[in-house]
């Protein structure tokens, strides 16, 4: 009876151990969950249709398409095998657990700063909170030199920091969680910041604006002019809550896919200790830029000045008002001036008051033109159509400039050759023919050492 | 000519109905050629017309035909194209263009009743359909997805599946009409259409522009345009401005070809499998008139004379009033919201059935119109215009004529540009028509008096509006006899010979025809695909 008892005292502690320690589990594996919609992990670890973290989207850089990998914990094609350590060592060293080398399409660089702690919840979720898919997507092959994954480890020593984020003592609680989230988990500066001639960032520059693909990632540093300076914090919770903010800036693009992917779902603290540290970047000032880019423009209309011309035959040489009155005024409205903003969403947006003219560089108008603004799973939806099969690069151009001088920044302009270009994908780098004839100049040097070194043991 | 143009399935027409079936095949694996006689357009061109035209009622003022492939038109003056033989006059509209007539309409996607298919047993008059109501079910529903239909759930026409998505948001005309009709017994619905209330397959909501008709400037609702434009990414080829002046047919019966002139009138063959002729209620009916051959001498599928003839429409009668309170017509789409409860019943032996369809069109045109012409000026017109345009609402009723054989189409003497003959309409109506416009006329007496409704102006007796629901011309039928196309819409005399039109609806119900000609010509294309 005793004997009885005592078992089953002994049972029920260790039930409610385990229930502890499950709950504990739990817990880690939800923190996690929600660490990695910060790092947007899925962004770019899941195909379109695809299933989530199974690998598969072939991302477009200047030296060619890097297929991402699977990191479902399939222990035959995700990262079922890995240990705690070799997760960390991938996530912030840029290391595969085969020791192989990975490219820094994978923001390593920035998630180098994710705390041991952050790191083990983050291994939790996708070790048991991600459901194993046993498919492997098409292997990446960069050309030559890149396919050498070797090179890596040059880039590595280069530009590769390795040290955990350090607090700033002399700074808030708050501005600290920022600072180890915008530059961590968010890699904000993965694409917001330029990139040199070797791809890494340009840390003088830090936010100061870069070109990623066919889209133009905005200086989100603090300068008033060309940053985002005068956004108040609840601008920039606002933005980062919804992709929108009337009268500055609506997101669309790969920041359209930030947003409904992972800021949508962080917490106000987090979003607002966010808000507070960009607040508090060192402002990149481009000497171009004379006001900030939603400050351009007011209510205008041309419309009336080709009421009653005919079209003309030639499609290509419609006027900027006509193609607008075609193709833009039922939505944006007669003098700009959109309709239904911030009623339970973006609206109609204005075009006059909104960063998508306000920039010097036009790709993310014309790619707006030609894409149209697509979100996910957001509330109301918010929707542009595209218009790149209907408009050619002439009409793009023609229009994209109306807009421009009668919304936005009258200073900036877009060409049909752009146009072309960003249709077909972008600028083609040259980085690997750089690549290819340092490679050969190196070749050629060392030939003419070994010549000389010849030359000499020949005389001696 | 050397084109060697070739497909297993060759569509002649590129509306939504042909290009729906094209795409649906296509799709399947089969190879496809769309053959069109109009030429492309694109939707912001048709926006910018209408922007220009000074003639915003006229729907067809932005879409001029082209001199290959004329459609009739009757502003400013009548191109005389659809021969009027009378006695009643039958002034159709259509597009020929790539994607046809619905680059205007008001989206109205409705299922008819399942009654409406067995007219002649049920109340004796009309005919039957060859299929029921089920059979068409599933395709209907593949046709709301393809389409982005909404509707109310209580049209009386039952749905296995949910519709793909909810309503455009009722307008406050809309809610006003169907919160003062209840004590009267009469139930509002949400009209049942192809318009989004959400972002669907890539395509924005509604914005209300009020404008369906002639042209949704922000593709909001489905037209053949995207149908041509989904058949062709599909992997379709389409041939614009290939105007098809005869099918040909070999030794068995079996269509060899068709021939169609290019804007040069450079002649061209094109060979198929199977052929889908989905050209309208009137051009598809003049083609096989015109392709008569000394063993067909009353031309193709016309062995028993049928081709053409039960030409219907939906004739409408309207009320005009001002309402007691400002409802402000104009604000979301054009046509919202019906009345179903007259679409059937025993009164149908007596008399035609009808939808009362409640108009919400801006009012502000046709106000300032009366007024001008009332000698009406100053800021006397202003304060008049926004007095009447805040209240003048109208009703009309989508009327079901029954088809009658004398009602047809048939080839003119006149010829076109070409020198193809142009189609000649003979029409007329009757007392069933006329009872059924009276009972509705008594109707809109009473929902006008209870919308407190002054200044009622009806439309004159015997005098009747016209839908462009062109039905009838090539019914289906189980006896060669009384019809052209079987229940699969194969035509009786030729194996691989498909009609998917709207002329092929033995009769013409009381609702707006595209939904269930799209839906019979899907299932007409699961049938090519399932004896492919």
């Amino acid at each position: 009876m005793k004997f009885r008892r005592r078992l089953g005292a002994v049972l029920i502690a260790s039930f409610g151990f385990a229930m502890t320690v499950h709950a504990a589990e739990d817990a880690l594996i939800k923190r996690g969950e929600y660490l990695a919609k910060a790092g947007d992990c899925i962004a770019c670890h899941s195909a379109p249709q695809g299933k989530p973290f199974a690998g598969g989207l072939s991302l477009a850089t200047p030296l060619g398409n890097i297929v991402s990998t699977n990191i479902t914990p399939s222990k035959t094609n995700g990262i079922g095998n890995y240990t705690l350590e070799q997760f960390a060592a991938a996530l912030r060293g840029g290391v595969r657990a085969d020791g192989q080398l990975l490219y820094p399409a994978m923001p390593y660089t920035s998630y180098a700063l994710v705390s041991d702690d952050d790191v083990k919840a983050l291994y939790a979720y996708f070790m048991q909170g991600v459901a194993p898919v046993n498919v492997s997507p098409p292997q990446t092959a960069l050309p030559f030199p890149f396919n050498v994954r070797v090179s890596m480890a040059a880039w590595n020593l280069l530009f590769l920091d390795s040290r955990p984020f350090t607090p700033d003592p002399s700074q808030s609680v708050e501005w600290n969680r920022g600072a180890y989230l915008v530059k961590g988990l968010a890699h904000c500066s993965t694409c917001h910041t330029p990139r040199n001639a070797l791809m890494a960032e340009e840390t003088s520059a830090s936010l100061g604006g870069s070109v990623v693909g066919t889209w133009y990632a905005p200086n989100i540093s603090s300068d008033p002019t060309s940053g985002i300076g005068p956004w108040s914090e609840a601008d920039i919770v606002a933005y980062l809550r919804t992709g929108h903010v009337v009268g500055r800036a609506q997101a669309a693009g790969p920041m359209a896919e930030a947003v409904d992917n992972s800021f949508r779902h962080l917490d106000d603290r987090d979003l607002r200790a966010m808000a507070v540290y960009l607040q508090s970047t060192p402002a990149v000032h481009h000497a171009a830029d004379r006001r900030p880019p939603y400050a351009w423009g007011g209510r205008k209309a041309s419309v009336d000045e080709v009421r009653g011309e005919p079209l003309p035959e030639d499609a290509n040489r419609m006027s900027g008002p006509q193609l607008y009155d075609a193709y833009c005024a039922s939505c944006h409205q007669v003098h700009g001036e959109g309709a239904g903003q911030g009623i339970d969403g973006p609206g109609l947006p204005s075009l006059f008051h909104n960063t998508a003219l306000g920039h010097t560089n036009t790709n993310n108008l014309v790619m707006v033109m030609l894409e149209g603004v697509h979100r996910q799973a957001s509330a109301p939806d918010v929707l542009m159509p595209a218009f790149g099969r209907l408009l050619s690069d002439q009409q793009i151009a023609t229009l994209g400039n109306y807009l421009l001088k009668e919304y936005g920044n009258p200073n900036a302009s877009v060409t049909a050759e752009q146009v072309k270009i960003l249709r077909a994908g972008g600028e083609a780098s040259p980085l690997i023919t750089i690549a290819r004839a340092s490679l050969i100049v190196a070749g050629l040097l060392l030939l003419a050492v070994l010549l000389l070194l010849m030359r000499r043991r020949k005389r001696s | 000519m050397s084109d060697h143009l070739s497909a297993d399935i060759v569509v002649i027409g590129s509306g939504i109905v042909g290009s729906l079936a094209a795409h649906r095949l296509v799709s399947q694996g089969a190879s496809v050629l769309i053959l069109e006689a109009g030429p492309r357009v694109d939707r912001g061109h048709i926006v910018a017309k209408f922007r220009n035209s000074p003639r915003k009622n006229d729907f067809m003022s932005p879409y001029p035909p082209s001199a290959w492939a004329p459609h009739p038109v009757y502003q400013p003056v009548d191109n005389d194209y659809l021969v009027q033989a009378g006695p009643y006059p039958y002034k159709a509209e259509y597009i020929r263009m790539v994607g046809g007539t619905t680059w205007h309409w008001a989206a109205q996607a409705w299922r008819i009743l399942p009654n409406d298919l067995r007219l002649k047993t049920l109340y004796g008059v009309g005919r039957d359909w060859p299929i029921s109501y089920d059979d068409l079910e599933p395709f209907y529903y593949e046709a709301e997805v393809k389409m982005g239909v909404s509707g109310a759930p209580n049209t009386g026409s039952p749905r296995t599946r949910p519709f793909p998505m909810q309503p455009v948001a009722e307008s406050f005309l809309e809610q006003r009409f169907r919160e003062r009709l209840a004590p009267g017994g009469y139930e509002v619905v949400t009209n049942t259409t192809a318009r989004n209330s959400r972002n669907y397959d890539g395509r924005p909501a509604c914005c209300g522009n009020n404008n369906c008709m002639p042209i949704c400037p922000i593709d909001a609702q489905y037209h053949g345009g995207l149908a041509a434009d989904a058949a062709e990414q599909a992997g379709a080829k389409l041939i614009a401005n290939a105007v098809v002046y005869r099918i040909e047919h070999d030794d068995r019966g079996r269509i060899a070809a068709v021939h169609y002139y290019d804007p040069d009138k450079v002649s061209h063959r094109v060979t198929g499998k199977t052929f889908i002729l989905a050209a309208n209620g009137i051009e598809s009916p003049k083609l096989l008139l015109l392709s008569a051959s000394h063993r067909y001498r009353k031309g193709l599928a016309n062995s028993t004379d049928m081709v053409g003839r039960h030409l219907m429409d939906h004739p409408s009668n309207s009320l005009t009033f001002d309402a007691e309170e400002e409802l402000w017509p104009g604000r979301g789409p054009m046509s919202p919201s019906s009345i179903n409860a007259l679409r059937d019943g025993a009164f149908r032996s007596e008399h035609a059935a009808f939808r009362i369809d409640i108009s919400n069109s801006s009012q502000v045109l046709s106000v300032t119109q009366a007024l001008i012409a009332n000698g009406v000026y100053g800021a006397e017109l202003e304060k008049r215009i926004r007095y009447h345009a805040a209240r003048q609402c109208s009703l009309k009723n989508v009327l079901e004529i029954l088809p009658d054989p004398d009602n047809r189409v048939v080839l003119s003497e006149r010829k076109d540009a070409f020198g193809i003959p142009k189609p000649e309409v003979h029409y007329a109506m009757n007392d069933y028509v006329h009872r059924g416009m009276a009972a509705a006329r008594d109707e809109y007496t009473r929902i006008a008096q209870l919308m407190g409704g002054t200044n009622l102006r009806y439309s004159p007796d015997g005098v009747y509006g016209n839908n462009q629901h062109i039905t009838g011309t090539m019914s289906m039928g189980n006896d060669p006899k009384d019809s052209v196309v079987d229940a699969f819409g194969r035509t009786h005399d030729h194996e691989n010979l498909y009609i998917a039109s709207t002329g092929v609806m033995p009769t013409a119900a009381t609702v707006n025809s595209t939904l269930t000609a799209v839906a019979l010509a899907l299932r007409s294309a699961d049938h090519i695909h399932a004896n492919a």
